[in-house]
């Protein structure tokens, strides 16, 4: 059990209140950000809800300025495959567009908050993730999507909302399971702007981020043992944090973990940096079939490492270097306390914001903290321990005795062991030597035969409990070790359940020549494009060929400007070399088995004349 | 007599001997292209007796020269790689890995469009598989002890 003495603690008597306010964190988020958590009544006035019907029709239920948080939650009929939306921001005109979008970068200069991205995403994949990254934003033509505009627009009308009431909200819920006392603080933002402020994968309308810290009880007191942190690309385990691991989980004033949310995305984190969130796109199962083969043979056969030239590396910025929220900072929270029974938390299922249409999910608004878009109950309300992984963690006052009953209970059936395997062998003994006795005696031989099966079923039972009695050995052993381990107050590794570690990237690792690498990302793409139009235009017999001969022309530079030349000239040697001996095998197949035969002959017969030698 | 202990010798993988042999019959091949052109315009015979240019391009003459002069560079750089191949040194090792890769796409365009050598091809993919033999890496400095790349 990890020693308590050094931290904070609340009374068990504490209303839901006093321990959320007690914990509640410390939100950093990046220099630029455009929207803050803030009060869903204020957003829902701002809003319109609508019906979208199986047939493509929408519907307006309720018109912006009319609708409350009372009207949201008025039953109404719905039928199968329809969704019902909210709109924070309504269709706007071309003119409307450019005048919010002028508006936008008013208010900008005005506010002075810029962002810049640095050594952007561009740079730190390199052109193939480029090239399928070319592809998924020409996606969005296909796609539903939340326009420009339209961040500008919820940009503008979020500003007017924090200028009305500069106040930042969080919803908090307390809940008890298994042995745990659970706070859940939930954070709404009116938009989502990571692929328009941020470059990176996605808008929507509303957003909704959450962090869990769980408690046990030990001597009247609550204590806190693990914090987790929603996330893009992680779950289970990899989501939370030993409360007393200070690398990486940062503390303000002791109790208030820090939160450091990506730029756009808000997403939390607990160290603050630049992470490449990693988006692979859905492919065809045969694809990735064919995928997998090769990773395999590439990895195994060939020892080189895995290369997903698939997945697009999305920065999430987590600099925390703007705005802080929390206790000891200049904006402190306004916290409301949220359960079942909170009607527009129990009651609407629908979506916070615009439903883009969008197949993938990515721009249509999500849903609110109990539920998923599709309107099923969402696992992090009524799960957080197994959110988390920690449905099989019992709380550490409990560990000891869990141990403690575990040892005994193993202790117990080793004594019983250690008095039934000797009978059962005694018995065998005295059958076996009976057997013995029967041999040359042919008119006993159905006896023999019915005693030998006996034997045979003894013996088979001493020998499972024995390997039971050896194996129970060694998990007593490791059982009181651990007992001792926890009695004598030492500490596991507190990042022993982490599989998949959210790591920033390193600030100290550059690329070879850092502007020109840039400068190279943001051009190479349109070099390729320019380079397929000459090669349709001036020798379009040579297409494929001359496209494969520039593509790793392009991979070479890229490689030469990021300073990894040796590798990738190696892999790219190597898959040359791949497809050439599978084009040398279709041609000559029967030639090269016939020589390997002769050769694995030869070696065969080798390997046998020297063993008839001595 | 006392036998002189060899210290810090690296050992040379099988498989860099066989690049090696492949360099030599590379070498010895290129060779022959340099002597080829010369010897059918006889120009060990009778020396450089016409011009080399009509205009901006090449005449027979020329091309030939030309294409030896391409073949002798070859050659050489045939030997330099070698010699620092057989010095286990990591420059040659991505020489060569270059060299082949530069060739194989030359046989796969070849094989796509024209005439395909198979027997450089296959040459070439027996290079290429040697050189990324986690020993032969090891010892050129390009892979770390335990096996990851530097």
């Amino acid at each position: 059990m990890a020693p308590s003495s050094s931290r904070p603690t609340a009374a068990v008597t504490a209303s839901d209140l006093e321990l959320l306010r007690k914990f509640e964190p410390v939100a950093c988020y990046t220099r630029g950000e455009q929207f803050f958590p803030t009060d869903v009544d204020h957003y829902v006035r701002e809003c319109s809800l609508w019906e979208h019907h199986p047939d493509g029709r929408d519907e307006l239920l309720v018109r912006q300025g009319e609708l409350t948080l009372d009207k949201l939650v008025e039953p109404r009929f719905a039928e199968f495959g329809s969704v019902r939306y909210l709109r924070f921001i309504e269709s706007l005109s071309l003119s409307e567009s450019a005048r919010v979008m002028a508006d936008q970068v008013a208010l900008r200069r005005k506010l002075g908050e810029y962002f810049h991205a640095g050594i952007g995403r561009l740079a730190r994949g390199g052109i193939l993730p480029r090239l399928v990254d070319g592809l998924f934003s020409l996606s969005f033509l296909l796609r539903g999507k939340v326009s420009a505009a339209t961040a500008a627009a919820a940009e503008l009308d979020y500003n007017d909302i924090l200028s009305e009431e500069r106040k930042y909200t969080y919803y908090g819920r307390v809940t008890h399971q298994s042995g745990w006392t659970i706070l859940q603080y939930w954070f709404f933002f009116c938009f989502n702007s990571w692929r328009s402020g941020f470059h990176g994968v996605n808008d929507h309308e509303s957003d909704w981020e959450m962090i869990t810290i769980y408690l046990y009880e030990q001597d009247g007191q609550l204590i806190p043992e693990w914090a987790a942190y929603a996330s893009h690309d992680f779950k289970g385990d990899d989501l939370r944090r030993r409360w007393d691991d200070r690398e990486e989980l940062k503390m303000a004033e002791e109790s208030h973990p820090m939160i450091f949310a990506g730029a756009g995305s808000h997403a939390s984190y607990f160290r603050k940096g630049e992470y490449q969130a990693e988006v692979n796109p859905p492919l065809p199962g045969w694809v990735s079939g064919l995928i997998h083969t090769f990773d395999r043979i590439w990895r195994e056969t060939l020892g080189q490492p895995s290369i997903n030239a698939f997945h697009i590396p999305f920065v999430d910025f987590a600099r925390g270097d703007g705005l802080r929220i929390g206790p000891g900072e200049s904006h402190t929270w306004t916290p409301q306390l949220i359960d079942e029974s909170t009607p527009w938390v129990g009651q609407y299922r629908g979506m916070w914001g615009l439903f883009a249409r969008d197949p993938v999910s990515g721009e249509n608004a999500p849903a609110g903290p109990m539920y998923n878009r599709d309107g099923s109950p969402r696992g992090s309300w009524y799960d957080p321990l197994g959110f988390a992984g920690l449905d099989k963690v019992p709380p550490p006052p409990q560990l000891q005795i869990m141990l403690s009953d575990n040892c005994a209970q193993v202790s117990r059936r080793q004594q019983e062991l250690y008095t039934l395997v000797p009978q059962i062998v005694a018995e065998l003994q005295e059958k076996g030597a009976r057997q013995k006795g029967m041999e040359g005696n042919p008119h006993l031989a159905k006896q023999y035969v019915a005693l030998e099966k006996e034997i045979n079923t003894l013996s088979a039972e001493v020998r499972s409990l024995r390997r039971e009695q050896s194996e129970n050995t060694a998990l007593l052993q490791g059982l009181t070790r651990r007992l001792d381990h926890i009695r004598a107050g030492g500490q596991d590794n507190p990042r022993a359940h982490i599989h998949d570690l959210a790591v920033p990237d390193d600030p100290t690792l550059v690329l070879r020549f850092d502007r020109a690498a840039e400068t190279w990302a943001a051009v190479s793409l349109s070099f390729l494009l320019f380079a397929i139009a000459s090669l349709i235009f001036f020798a379009p017999g040579y297409l494929w060929a001359g496209l494969a001969v520039i593509l790793i022309l392009l991979v070479v530079i890229e490689s030469f400007l990021r300073g990894a030349f040796v590798q990738t000239i190696g892999r790219v040697t190597l898959i040359l070399a791949m497809i050439s001996a599978l084009i040398l095998f279709i041609h000559f197949w029967k030639w090269i088995i016939v020589i390997v035969l002769v050769i694995m002959g030869l070696s065969l017969m080798y390997h046998r004349l020297r063993e008839l030698a001595g | 007599m006392v036998k002189r202990k060899k210290i810090n010798k690296k050992k040379r993988p099988i498989a860099v001997t066989i690049i090696a042999v492949a360099i030599v019959i590379l070498f010895l091949i290129r060779l022959y292209q340099v002597y080829e052109p010369l010897l059918l315009n006889n120009i060990f015979k009778n020396g450089i007796t016409g011009s080399l240019f009509t205009g901006w391009r090449l005449t027979e003459l020329g091309s030939a020269i030309f294409t030896s002069a391409t073949y002798l560079f070859l050659s050489l750089a045939g030997i330099l790689v070698l010699i620092g191949f057989l010095r286990l040194r990591r420059w040659s090792w991505v020489l060569l890995m270059t060299w082949t890769g530069v060739s194989l796409i030359i046989s796969l365009v070849d094989y796509f469009y024209s005439h395909p050598n198979y027997a450089v091809m296959a040459s070439n993919v027996i290079i290429a598989f040697a050189l990324n033999i986690t020993d032969v890496q090891r010892i050129y400095g390009i892979r770390r002890d335990d096996g990851t790349l530097l």
